[in-house]
């Protein structure tokens, strides 16, 4: 039976292939996600071998808020540099080095910021001894108006050593000399890191006298678990000492969780890929079982068991599992090799070693493997059914099963589906609103997917009498689209899925862009708005320069940061009490925001006091890098233009987190009244273009700015969701093939009667195309129905406005059109040059 | 070619394969066809009496030699003439697997026409479908046909259009012995009712004797001719050809 089964795979082979295709693009997106998790999580981790050299660190007792620093460390309490004298005099104590270091903007050669992709821009102390960095070339920094720069930092900038440059350090620009040029042993990822010497730094980055941590180094002779026991009377209660293994374990933990998150976020696609592949295999297998009748009859005719048949052709989708997975493991690489080259012509180098190890190319072939077989599983039980009789048959019917169990599991499973979300609208507020969202959606789905052949039979008459003027071709076509409803329901299905997530995804943007909008315009009441890129900042002086222009009133920094509110940690934005009713309108559901922040309290959005129980007069708890203190909530507002749970005054904010981990990104910015705009404009432009990462915006650009912003994650969205829409139409095409390869007699008979090449092009063509519209509107329907129940799911959120964007949705239906006619491309030109009398010949 | 020949063939050679293996099936070939005449081609396996067949309809390119049908040059055809050929002049019943699944008998039987985008013309579809006895089984699918009921959708298909010509290849090869003999019935009455011209490519003595004219063929020529035959008189000529009379020479 095994050699039957091979000699099947190997007579069959082209068929096969895009079975196989189909897996190797799937296994081919888990291997190279796991590839690239390995490739980022190495290069992270050399960084984090590299620069935390210290054999120790002595860093605050508390925990400040899970915020993620630079390398992904958990933030803590400062520690007070006087501390640094008392350390170095622990017996065994060779070396200690505060952490001095700060955001950083590096002007480049070409007068912009040097910046690749998102990766942090910082500066560090330069301290000769540190054993983390070598000076390669120049010399160290001696002053306030000397820098070294990194190598990789050096290339990219386009500066030279010895030559002048800009930077922006602690909200200042200054003007300094490039003196030398330092490596830190390690692909930074593209980081941007600019050195100073430790007098400026400490006077930049420590102004208060102290650091979030102190790395210590011993002696030889001395462990680290020694160093600590040595170091832990002197730190006093305030700070700890721990060892720099566990230091470097932490912040390779935090990085992996991270990672951890990007890793899920691109399996979820991945397993979408695999989901829509896995149609292609089970349709190859089942037309392949249909044109394979007679001779499986013949085998269990002469003996075979069914179950030998069943083994027979779950056999062969182990071949084909295997072999797509490898094909797809060396895939994975590839793409992983290529986006790395791309990324580091980009700037972020990362870290050179082959990211393949025995782990992933297990996952991936052993996914592989197994999507196929339970892909093949059904149509293999059917095969084994095949009664012997059917050998003795003159001609082979095969009955076209019921649809109706099928369709009776769907209808159940649309009903489920279609509940969990009317209950997740019902009670949007509630804690499991969302997840039943996603059961729901998740139902309501895989309930379309089980009777999408019902709807084939009924849709596809409808899409196919348009093309019923064109005779025969129209008549034809629907013909053969209508006469297995169940084959081209599955051949769509994969379609289907991919063009539910894209009709989704395409209302869910215009609905956050619409809601944006409509926030902005009823919340902003500014002028103008200042706005610093993802990771980096408004500079303090940039500020202070635009607060100093006379016909500005004011200029309002929204300041973000993370505290421990009563324990947990959240997202706050620190304001200026006055900047309520002057650049912002916020709803308030209790209380009144502006007072309530001049009076030193706090605000909470509704949905955050809903869920903790708060109310006004409430005492709050709130830790920070400085300390914790306690604070009165003095309003309730509902504002989705604060994206976060707790708003406090800014003073308050800066009690409790150095500016340095404060995060200003925008500033709302009011003119005096009378003042003309373009003019203010102007003066706005030229007073922040010496922080190069500064631009001026009108609220308008502002909405379009956050718009882009949406697209740019639409875009990528899109580009995941590609692969799942390649591959549904891989599907088409191999349908399309074999449907072909098995009516290669009536194509003869066609020819016979006088149809033409063309026409029969065309006939293949307008079924391939009805296939794709079908699956594209049915597609689109479930997307844009479920994604169309956020805003009322969501409301909490932000998004509150619907939009649904008709002309990209009319766009997708035209590439459905355009999906289509690809995807027949090669199984017409096979029928038109089939030979009429070998066709009509054939057995 | 006159009027009266429907399709002639001139010193027809078809040669399969090359070198030593090469194949002669067609050796030479002279035959006019006349028009409104049921001829048969009969002859053992590998007579050539199917490759004669496809070569008159088109479906074949002779090695060499020239095939005319209806006053056309058809060895001579490009593709796409030939394409326009088969709907127009032509008209075919194969063995089997004549009928396309997804469309109904009737169909089925104007799928020539609806390619050709020429209208219907009711009353001979009405005589066809008639004569056929097919007026109740038009909106059935092939399927639900018999297997007889079939080849007669077919018939009926070749003659709608009105071809110059039928060829059809064994049309009651997989037929019992009463729907074969309403299926040979009807093709000859499309002949002398309906003036049709058809030439039929059979093994069966009993078939032959529904012929006006039977051509016999052995090892690639015509060796012999037989007009107005009779079942008995077709088997005494086979016999003659093949050593002994065979009710079957498979």
């Amino acid at each position: 039976m095994i050699r039957v089964a091979l000699r099947g795979i190997r007579a069959h082979l082209v068929r096969f292939l895009l079975s196989v295709l189909a897996v190797t693009l799937g296994v081919a997106f888990v291997a190279g996600t796991f590839a690239l998790r390995t490739m980022l999580g190495s290069t992270f981790t050399d960084i984090v071998a590299t620069t935390t050299l210290g054999d120790a660190y002595v860093r605050g007792a508390h925990e400040a808020a899970s915020v993620t620093g630079s390398l992904g460390s958990a933030s803590r309490t400062l520690v007070p540099l006087d501390l640094v004298p008392a350390l170095e005099r622990v017996d065994g104590v060779e070396l200690v080095l505060p952490d001095l270091q700060g955001p950083a903007v590096l002007v480049g050669a070409d007068g912009t910021a040097v910046q690749s992709t998102q990766a942090p821009s910082f500066a560090l102390a330069y301290d000769p001894r540190d054993p983390a960095l070598a000076l390669v070339a120049g010399h160290a920094p001696r002053g306030p108006d000397e820098v070294a720069l990194e190598s990789a930092t050096l290339a990219s900038s386009g500066l030279a050593l010895g030559g002048p440059a800009q930077v922006v350090l602690a909200g200042e620009v200054r003007d300094v000399r490039v003196v030398g040029e330092v490596g830190l042993g390690s692909a930074l990822a593209g980081a941007t890191v600019v050195f100073v010497d430790t007098s400026t730094a400490t006077q930049l980055f420590a102004p208060d006298g102290e650091v979030p941590s102190i790395g210590v180094y011993a002696g030889d002779g001395v462990s680290e678990d020694e160093l600590v026991d040595r170091l832990a009377p002197v730190v006093g209660s305030d700070a700890e000492a721990v060892t720099g293994e566990q230091v470097r374990a932490e912040t390779t933990a935090s990085i992996d969780r991270v990672l951890g998150f990007i890793t899920t976020f691109l399996l979820v696609f991945a397993g979408i890929s695999l989901f829509v592949g896995a149609f292609i295999i089970a349709n190859t297998f089942s037309m392949w079982v249909r044109q394979r009748t007679r001779e499986l009859a013949l085998l269990r005719a002469v003996g075979a068991s069914p179950l030998q048949v069943f083994a027979s052709i779950v056999l062969q989708a182990v071949v084909v599992g295997l072999v797509g997975a490898a094909c797809g493991v060396l895939a994975g690489l590839g793409l992983v090799v290529v986006l790395r080259r791309v990324l580091a012509g980009l700037g972020m180098e990362l870290t050179g070693r082959i990211p393949l190890d025995g782990f992933t190319v297990l996952v991936s072939v052993l996914i592989g493997t197994l999507v196929s077989v339970a892909a093949a599983a059904v149509p293999a039980r059917r095969a084994a059914l095949v009664p012997p009789v059917e050998a003795l048959r003159d001609e082979v019917t095969v009955p076209e099963r019921s649809l109706r169990r099928r369709a009776a599991v769907g209808v159940v499973l649309l009903v489920l589906g279609v509940g969990c979300v009317g209950l997740a609208m019902a009670r949007p507020g509630s804690d499991h609103a969302g997840a039943l969202l996603g059961y729901g959606a998740a139902g309501v789905v895989l309930g379309v997917l089980a009777v999408s052949p019902v709807l084939a039979r009924s849709v596809l008459r409808v899409l196919g009498a348009v093309l019923l003027p064109l005779r025969p071709v129209g008549r034809l076509a629907r013909g053969n689209v209508t006469r297995n409803p169940r084959r081209t329901a599955n051949t769509a299905g994969a379609l289907l899925i991919g063009m539910a997530l894209v009709g989704a995804s395409a209302v869910i943007a215009s609905t956050a862009q619409a809601s944006t909008r409509a926030i902005v315009s009823q919340e902003a009441t500014a002028d103008f708005v200042l706005r610093a890129p993802p990771s980096s900042n408004v500079p303090t002086q940039a500020l202070d320069d635009v607060r100093a222009l006379p016909d500005v009133r004011a200029a309002d920094a929204f300041a973000n940061a993370a505290l421990l509110v009563d324990g947990s940690s959240t997202a706050v934005s620190g304001i200026d009490p006055g900047a309520a009713g002057r650049s912002i309108d916020v709803e308030s559901v209790a209380g009144e925001l502006g007072p309530a922040l001049a009076s030193g309290q706090v605000a909470v959005q509704r949905t955050s006091a809903e869920d903790h129980g708060w109310s006004v007069g409430d005492r709050v708890t709130l830790a920070g890098e400085r300390g914790s203190r306690t604070a009165v909530i003095g309003a309730v507002i509902d504002s989705p233009a604060f994206g976060v749970p707790l708003v406090v005054p800014e003073s308050l904010l800066d009690s409790l987190v150095p500016a340095a981990q404060q995060q200003v990104l925008t500033v709302f910015v009011t003119v005096v009244p009378g003042a003309s705009l373009a003019t203010v404009r102007e003066q706005l432009t030229a007073t922040v273009r010496p922080y190069v990462v500064v631009t001026v915006m009108d609220p308008d650009e502002f909405v379009s700015e956050l718009s882009d912003q949406v697209d740019r994650v639409l875009v990528i969205l899109y580009a995941l969701l590609g692969l799942s829409v390649v591959i549904a139409v891989l599907g088409i095409v191999n349908t399309l093939a074999l449907s072909v390869i098995e009516r290669t007699r009536e194509i003869g008979l066609l020819r016979a009667v006088g149809l033409g090449r063309f026409q029969l092009a065309a006939t293949i063509t307008a079924e391939s195309v009805l296939t794709a519209l079908f699956g594209t509107v049915v597609g689109l329907a479930v997307g844009v129905a479920l994604a169309a129940t956020l805003p009322t799911v969501f409301a909490d959120v932000g998004l509150r406005t619907l939009a649904v964007p008709w002309s990209s949705l009319l766009a997708m239906l035209g590439l459905a059109i355009v999906v289509g006619v690809l995807a027949a491309v090669g199984p017409a030109v096979r029928a038109a040059r089939l030979a009429v009398l070998e066709a009509v010949s054939t057995d | 070619m006159p009027p009266s020949v429907v399709a002639s063939a001139r010193d027809l050679v078809k040669v399969y394969g090359q070198g030593p293996t090469a194949v002669r099936a067609l050796d030479g070939v002279d035959v006019d066809l006349v028009r409104g005449e049921l001829t048969a081609i009969m002859g053992a396996s590998g007579s050539g009496k199917s490759t004669l067949m496809h070569c008159l309809a088109g479906l074949d390119r002779p090695t060499s030699g020239s095939v005319v049908v209806d006053g056309e040059p058809v060895s001579e055809m490009s593709e796409r003439r030939l394409t326009t050929l088969r709907r127009t002049r032509v008209g075919f019943v194969f063995q089997a697997y004549n009928l396309v699944p997804t469309l109904t008998a009737l169909e089925n039987i104007t799928l020539p026409l609806d390619i050709a985008r020429r209208p219907v013309d009711t009353d001979h579809l009405d005589l066809v479908v008639r004569t056929l006895g097919l007026t109740d089984r038009l909106g059935h699918r092939p399927a639900e046909l018999s297997g007889g009921q079939q080849q007669r959708v077919a018939c009926a298909r070749a003659l709608v259009a009105r071809p110059a010509v039928v060829f059809a290849d064994e049309p009651t090869g997989n037929l019992d012995s009463t729907s074969a003999a309403e299926v040979l019935g009807f093709l000859r009455r499309s002949v002398d009712e309906l003036g049709q011209s058809v030439v039929m490519v059979t093994h069966d003595a009993t078939s032959a004797g529904y012929a006006h004219r039977v051509l016999f063929l052995a090892d690639g020529r015509v060796v012999d001719e037989l007009r107005a035959p009779t079942r008995a008189a077709v088997l005494d000529r086979l016999g003659a050809l093949t050593g002994g009379p065979r009710e079957r020479d498979g």
